[in-house]
């Protein structure tokens, strides 16, 4: 159990957030023209890094925003917070 | 002709701490993002919409939540007529925000169960179930919360000091509000 730092609410417990995922994953711009493997790819591989990661996640029983977040998945450090729509921040 | 069933049983009473119903209670939810919206319902209802969050604003018969950066619950101050399901604010909405495409307008009196708690030991009652930090909230009138009490879905308004508007969905407000007098009879 951790606080998140809501953008748009302020700090809160982590049993009001839902995890949304890899954040930044860009759509192909023409998905027929890829192969079955490649679709795949994109729908379903998904990284699952010990170490910084940048996720998605939603204030679910609060404001129901969704935000990014960068998390350290080995100790649940934040390091930072920042709307959809905006830069990620550099390392 | 609406029929108004009380969805929770009675007037329950503990030492320092009471809570009923209110009914009927007018409430909507009002969504949009434009600038023209905010100005549009601040006209029509003579009353600005919190854009701070977690804040509440109030005129002579509303009073405005803010739920997200372009969501709002307006309900009304005193109990409306129970004969029918006309509401004068609702009509005037849809006026000068849905048929002008500024934004969304929906009636959600039916949906959510205003709950009316009284006495200094209010947020006592909501820490024995909630993870929400009640420290500054609990002296800062006017302050609104979504958070979650024995894991339901509630928004909470610090109406004064000592008295607090709690909305829940219908379909939960009774096993919370038989939850909340287990936990009050334990305080």
């Amino acid at each position: 159990m951790f606080l998140i730092y809501c953008p748009f609410c302020g700090e809160r417990e982590q049993s009001e957030f839902k995890a949304g995922g890899e954040a930044h994953i860009v759509r192909p711009k023409q998905p027929t023209e890829l192969s079955d493997d490649e679709w795949a790819e994109y729908l379903f591989m998904r990284k699952n890094i010990k170490g910084v990661q940048f996720e998605r996640w939603n204030h679910i029983h609060g404001c129901r925003k969704w935000f990014n977040m960068v998390r350290d998945t080995s100790n649940d450090e934040i390091k930072a917070v920042y709307k959809m729509g905006e830069k990620p921040p550099t390392k | 002709m609406l029929n108004y069933n009380q969805s929770l049983p009675e007037v329950k009473s503990y030492q320092d701490l009471q809570m009923k119903e209110v009914k009927p209670i007018m409430k909507l939810i009002i969504r949009g993002k434009k600038r023209e919206f905010i100005s549009a319902v601040g006209k029509s209802l003579n009353m600005l919409l919190p854009i701070e969050a977690n804040t509440s604003t109030q005129s002579e018969k509303l009073t405005a939540l803010w739920l997200s950066p372009d969501e709002w619950m307006i309900f009304s101050n005193d109990t409306l007529d129970e004969s029918n399901n006309y509401y004068e604010t609702q009509e005037i909405l849809n006026n000068s925000i849905s048929k002008v495409n500024l934004g969304a307008v929906i009636d959600v009196t039916d949906q959510f169960v205003m709950i009316n708690l009284k006495g200094n030991r209010i947020y006592d009652l909501f820490q024995t179930g909630s993870p929400f930090n009640f420290n500054i909230f609990r002296n800062k009138k006017g302050s609104v919360a979504q958070t979650i009490i024995s894991k339901i879905d509630v928004t909470i308004h610090n109406q004064d000091q000592n008295v607090a508007n709690l909305f829940v969905r219908r379909s939960f407000s009774q096993h919370l509000f038989s939850w909340m007098n287990d936990a009050a009879s334990r305080l």
